[in-house]
């Protein structure tokens, strides 16, 4: 079977087998962690790094991304290809384990701080999963 | 006012560019929608400072940390990794997410900024 490359995640190009659409779905999943994961570090920067939004997001990206490795290990991935995404999923899970994960802050907004306008920048970078449009989340 | 402004500008802008460098890591450093997007940024940011340099702002420390603030995003912005010869990952095959594009989105969060 013909390989072709469909995504570089933390430095290593990932090769699937034409028409494998469950490798695929986890590929494209962490291709979009991995851009949400910066964003939501630079957010850690700000004054969110104090709110209550930011930690909410942390703590909805870690239980996806739990649920993604549970996924990923039931799944009919081929074993080498599982392990390798398997251990990405962990570094992206060490890196959301990083962030502030509590929520019992004070939104930014209701303390004044964030004047951005009725949008939130930790609810826009989790949307950034939203991208992914295929294949469709997997049956399991 | 305008010192809030550019503040939110400024936050969004440092967003944008976080996601616009993990895409780096990605296969969208050979795509031409990340060539178009360090464009873009650099624009944003040099625009911002032209803003700064406009405004009333009083407070010299003020406008100092505003004005560094920026010049560290415009550094970033001109420092995103992208390959010399891109096209679209799309076109090209290796993007298979669907029709959305991560580049975009990123820098679609600029405009949460109301």
């Amino acid at each position: 079977m013909v390989k072709a490359r469909c995504g570089r995640i933390l430095g290593e190009d990932i090769y699937i087998e034409e028409g494998d659409t469950t490798t695929l779905y986890f590929v494209n999943q962490l291709r979009a962690y991995q851009v949400m994961l910066a964003a939501l570090e630079a957010l850690d920067q700000d004054v969110c790094h104090d709110g209550c939004s930011l930690p909410t997001t942390v703590n909805k990206v870690i239980k996806r991304l739990s649920k993604l490795k549970n996924d990923l290990e039931v799944s009919n991935v081929v074993a080498e290809k599982k392990e390798s995404l398997l251990s990405k999923i962990d570094n992206f899970l060490a890196e959301a384990n990083r962030l502030p994960q509590d929520t019992s802050q004070t939104c930014r907004k209701s303390a004044g701080e964030c004047i951005i306008g009725s949008d939130c920048f930790a609810t826009g970078a989790l949307n950034l999963i939203n991208v992914v449009t295929e294949p469709k989340a997997q049956k399991i | 006012m305008q010192t809030e402004v550019l503040g939110n500008q400024i936050q969004g802008l440092n967003i944008v560019l976080g996601a616009l460098q993990a895409a780096t890591g990605g296969i969208c450093k050979s795509c031409i929608g990340l060539e178009g997007a360090k464009t873009k940024v650099g624009k944003i940011a040099k625009k911002l400072g032209m803003d700064l340099q406009a405004a009333a702002i009083c407070c010299e420390k003020t406008k100092a940390d505003l004005q560094s603030r920026i010049d560290s995003l415009s550094k970033a912005a001109e420092e995103l990794k992208v390959a010399e010869e891109c096209a679209c990952q799309k076109t090209a095959g290796d993007c298979k997410l669907g029709e959305p594009c991560f580049v975009n989105a990123a820098i679609d969060l600029m405009k949460l900024v109301q």
